[in-house]
C-alpha cells in the first residue's frame, strides 16, 4: 500500500514496515532534518548582520531500505533526493534524526559508512579528465585499499562490465559522456560496496546504454550480487521497472512510499485513451461533464479519421467500464479504449500536489 | 602510503601529458640561474661581509635561498590551490568518499607539487655547481632533512589556507602573507641582520629563516647537522605546534563544510 507522508509521527511506524517484513534493514533513515542557511544578498546582511535565515531541504524524513532491495526516490528538482543520498555518504552530516547503513550511524561512524557505500553523484568533472579510465580506475582502486593483482583483475572486470574494455586506455578527456557516466558507476562499483547511491545515472546514455545499463544493475549487482540500489531518478522506466519501492520526495517532505504499481494504482490509475471518429460527439461531452476530464491526443484525426482522446475517469477499472458502456450506448464511435501509463511528470504532479495524502 | 603515493603518480602522470608546458617548466628552472650568476657575481664585493657566517659567495647564498624558498612556496600555496581545484570539479567529494584518510589524501595532493619542486632545486644546485658554486654533496643527506624540516614547518600553512578553501571558498591572505614574510624576512637574498632593527625583530618570527641559514651551513660550509642543530630545533618545534594546529583547522573547516553541505556545491 502506499504510504502517506505522516501529518504527525503516528504514522512513522509505516515506514519500519518494511523492514520486519523481510530480511535486514540495509539502510534506515528516521526523522532526518536538514536545513542549510539561506544565501542572503548584501543588503539584507548589512541590515541584519546576525540574523540567520534556513532552507530546510530534509524534512523529517523517516523510512528503510531492505538488504538487496532496489529503491527509487522520485521528486522534483530540489527534493532533497541528492541531499540525502549525500547525508548518507556522510558528506552532509544531518541537523536533527539518524541515519543508518547497515546498523552503522553515518554521523558517528562515517569512515566505516564509507567503506559499504558507493555513489555515483559526482558530475564528471571528478574524473582525471587527462588520465585513462584504467589509470582512473587504478588511482581509486589504491585511495580504496584495493591493491596488485587484486585491482588489476577487479578493472579489467569492471571496465568489461560497463563496456568500457576498448577504451580503457583512452584518456577520459576524449570520451563521451555517457562513457564517462558510465567510468563514475565503474568507479563506484570497485569496492564492491553493499549499498550503491545513483543520481540519475542513465541522465548522459544513450537509450542503448541506459537500457544496458539498467539491465546492468538489476540482473548483475541487485539480483545477483544482492547490493542494495537506492536509485534517484526522472525516469519513469527506471521508477516502474527497477525499482521494487519507489518514494516521493518534494521540498524535504517525504509524500508517499510503496511499490511503483502502487503509486501508480493510488495516484495514476484514471488514464484511458479512447480512439473515436466523433471527439465532438455529446455522449463523450456528458461524460466529461460528469466529472472525466479529456484532451485530444493527437488534437488532429489520423488519415483514416480516428481521433485519440485521452480521458481521466475516476473510481478505477469498474468505473471506466461503466462509463464505456455510456458512450457506446449514446452512439459514440469507438475504436479502442485502454488503460495508459501517467506520464512521471504529472504523477509527481499528482503526488505533491495532493501532499501525499492517499 | 601506497593512497598517497597513487595521488602523486596520477598528478605526475597528468602534468606528463601537458607536454609543452613540461618542456617550459624545465626551461623555467634552468633560465633564471644565469641572471642570479650575473647579478650575484656583480655583488659579489658589496654582500661579501653580510653573508660571511653563512656563505662565501654571494651566488651560492642566493642559490640556496631560492631553493628553500621554493619549498616555502610549494608548500604554502600548492594544496589550498589543489583543494580549491578539486572542490570545483567534484574530486575532493569523491577523494573524499574513499577508504582512505583525510592526510593522506592532503598528503597526495600536495606530494606532487614537493617531489617536483625536490627535482628543480637538484637541477638548480647542479647547474650552480657547474658555474663554481661550492657544494658540499656528500652533506646531501643532511640538506634534504633541513629542506624537509623547512616543508613540515611551512605544510601547514598550506593546510590552514586549505581548510579556509574548503570553508569559505578563499585560501584568505595566509599564504601570500607567509610567502611575502618569507621573501624579504626569510634571508632569501640577504641576512635579516641587514635590515632595521625592529624589523630583524620580526624577523626572528619567520620559520625560513632558520632553515637558510641551516641550509646554506650543512651545504655550502660542510658543517654537520649538530653545527645547526638549534636552527633545527626551531624548525622542529614549529613545524610540532603548527601541524597539530592545522590538523585542528582543517578537521574544524571539513565538519563546517559538511554541517554547511558546502562539500559538495562545485
Amino acid at each position: 500500500m502506499v504510504a502517506p507522508a505522516p501529518p504527525d509521527a503516528g504514522l512513522a511506524a509505516t515506514y519500519a514496515a518494511p523492514a520486519s517484513a523481510a530480511g535486514r534493514v540495509a539502510v534506515r533513515v528516521e526523522h532526518l532534518t536538514k536545513r542549510f542557511p539561506a544565501r542572503r544578498d548584501w543588503p539584507a546582511l548589512l541590515r541584519h548582520p546576525a540574523r540567520a535565515e534556513h532552507v530546510t531541504v530534509m524534512d523529517d524524513v523517516s523510512c528503510a531500505v531492505r538488504a538487496g532491495e532496489f529503491f527509487g526516490l522520485l521528486g522534483p528538482n530540489g527534493a532533497g533526493k541528492t541531499t540525502l543520498f549525500r547525508m548518507l555518504t556522510a558528506s552532509v552530516t544531518p541537523d536533527a534524526g539518524v541515519a543508518t547503513v547497515h546498523g552503522l550511524d553515518v554521523a558517528r561512524q562515517a569512515r566505516e559508512v564509507r567503506q559499504l557505500v558507493g555513489s555515483v553523484m559526482s558530475n564528471e568533472r571528478s574524473l582525471y579528465w587527462r588520465l585513462s579510465a584504467r589509470e582512473n580506475l587504478r588511482l581509486y582502486a589504491a585511495l580504496q585499499r584495493i591493491g596488485g593483482r587484486a585491482a588489476d583483475q577487479r578493472i579489467a572486470e569492471l571496465l568489461h562490465l560497463v563496456g568500457l574494455e576498448s577504451a580503457g586506455d583512452r584518456m577520459v578527456g576524449q570520451y563521451s559522456s555517457g562513457m564517462r557516466q558510465r567510468l563514475l558507476i565503474a568507479r563506484a562499483l570497485l569496492p564492491r560496496p553493499a549499498v550503491l547511491l545513483l543520481d540519475e545515472p542513465t541522465r548522459s546514455l544513450d537509450p542503448i546504454s541506459a537500457r544496458d545499463l539498467r539491465a546492468f544493475l538489476r540482473h548483475e549487482l541487485a539480483a545477483r550480487q544482492e547490493c542494495t540500489i537506492l536509485l534517484a531518478t526522472h525516469d519513469r522506466v527506471e521508477a516502474m521497472e527497477l525499482c521494487d519501492r519507489v518514494a516521493v520526495l518534494d521540498r524535504g517532505r517525504l509524500l508517499a512510499i510503496g511499490t511503483a504499481r502502487e503509486l501508480e494504482r493510488h495516484y495514476g490509475d484514471d488514464r484511458y485513451a479512447l480512439w473515436t471518429t466523433r471527439p465532438d460527439h455529446p455522449g463523450l461531452a456528458e461524460l466529461l461533464a460528469r466529472g472525466g476530464t479529456g484532451e485530444r491526443r493527437p488534437p488532429v484525426p489520423d488519415a483514416d479519421g480516428w481521433t485519440c482522446v485521452h480521458l481521466t475517469i475516476p473510481g478505477g477499472r469498474a468505473a471506466a467500464a461503466r462509463a464505456l458502456d455510456r458512450l457506446t450506448c449514446a452512439g459514440v464511435p469507438v475504436a479502442g479504449f485502454e488503460r495508459v501509463e501517467l506520464p512521471l511528470a504529472e504523477l509527481l504532479e499528482r503526488v505533491v500536489g495532493g501532499g501525499g495524502a492517499a | 602510503m601506497t593512497a598517497a603515493w597513487a595521488l602523486v603518480r596520477a598528478n605526475w602522470l597528468t602534468a606528463r601529458t601537458y607536454r609543452l608546458s613540461s618542456v617550459f617548466a624545465f626551461l623555467a628552472v634552468l633560465v633564471p640561474v644565469v641572471p642570479i650568476y650575473l647579478a650575484a657575481n656583480a655583488m659579489q664585493p658589496l654582500m661579501a661581509g653580510v653573508i660571511r657566517s653563512e656563505a662565501e659567495q654571494y651566488f651560492a647564498y642566493v642559490l640556496v635561498g631560492t631553493i628553500a624558498y621554493s619549498f616555502v612556496s610549494v608548500s604554502v600555496g600548492s594544496l589550498s590551490a589543489s583543494v580549491g581545484g578539486s572542490i570545483g570539479t567534484g574530486t575532493l567529494e569523491a577523494l573524499l568518499g574513499t577508504r582512505t584518510g583525510v592526510p593522506t589524501i592532503l598528503a597526495g595532493m600536495a606530494g606532487y607539487g614537493l617531489l617536483w619542486t625536490t627535482a628543480r632545486a637538484l637541477v638548480l644546485l647542479g647547474a650552480g655547481w657547474m658555474l663554481g658554486m661550492t657544494v658540499s654533496w656528500e652533506r646531501l643527506p643532511a640538506a634534504l632533512l633541513v629542506l624537509g624540516l623547512i616543508v613540515a614547518v611551512h605544510v601547514p600553512f598550506g593546510v590552514m589556507a586549505a581548510a579556509m578553501m574548503l570553508a569559505f571558498r578563499t585560501a584568505g591572505p595566509l599564504p601570500r602573507g607567509v610567502i611575502v614574510a618569507s621573501t624579504l624576512l626569510g634571508g632569501v637574498y640577504y641576512p635579516a641582520h641587514v635590515a632595521p632593527s625592529w624589523i630583524e625583530r620580526v624577523a626572528v618570527l619567520v620559520p625560513l629563516g632558520y632553515g637558510a641559514r641551516a641550509l646554506r651551513r650543512v651545504l655550502l660550509e660542510g658543517q654537520p647537522l649538530a653545527a645547526v642543530l638549534p636552527d633545527l630545533a626551531v624548525l622542529a618545534l614549529g613545524a610540532a605546534v603548527l601541524l597539530a594546529a592545522s590538523g585542528y583547522a582543517f578537521a574544524a573547516a571539513l565538519r563546517y563544510a559538511r554541517r554547511r553541505g558546502t562539500l559538495g556545491q562545485y
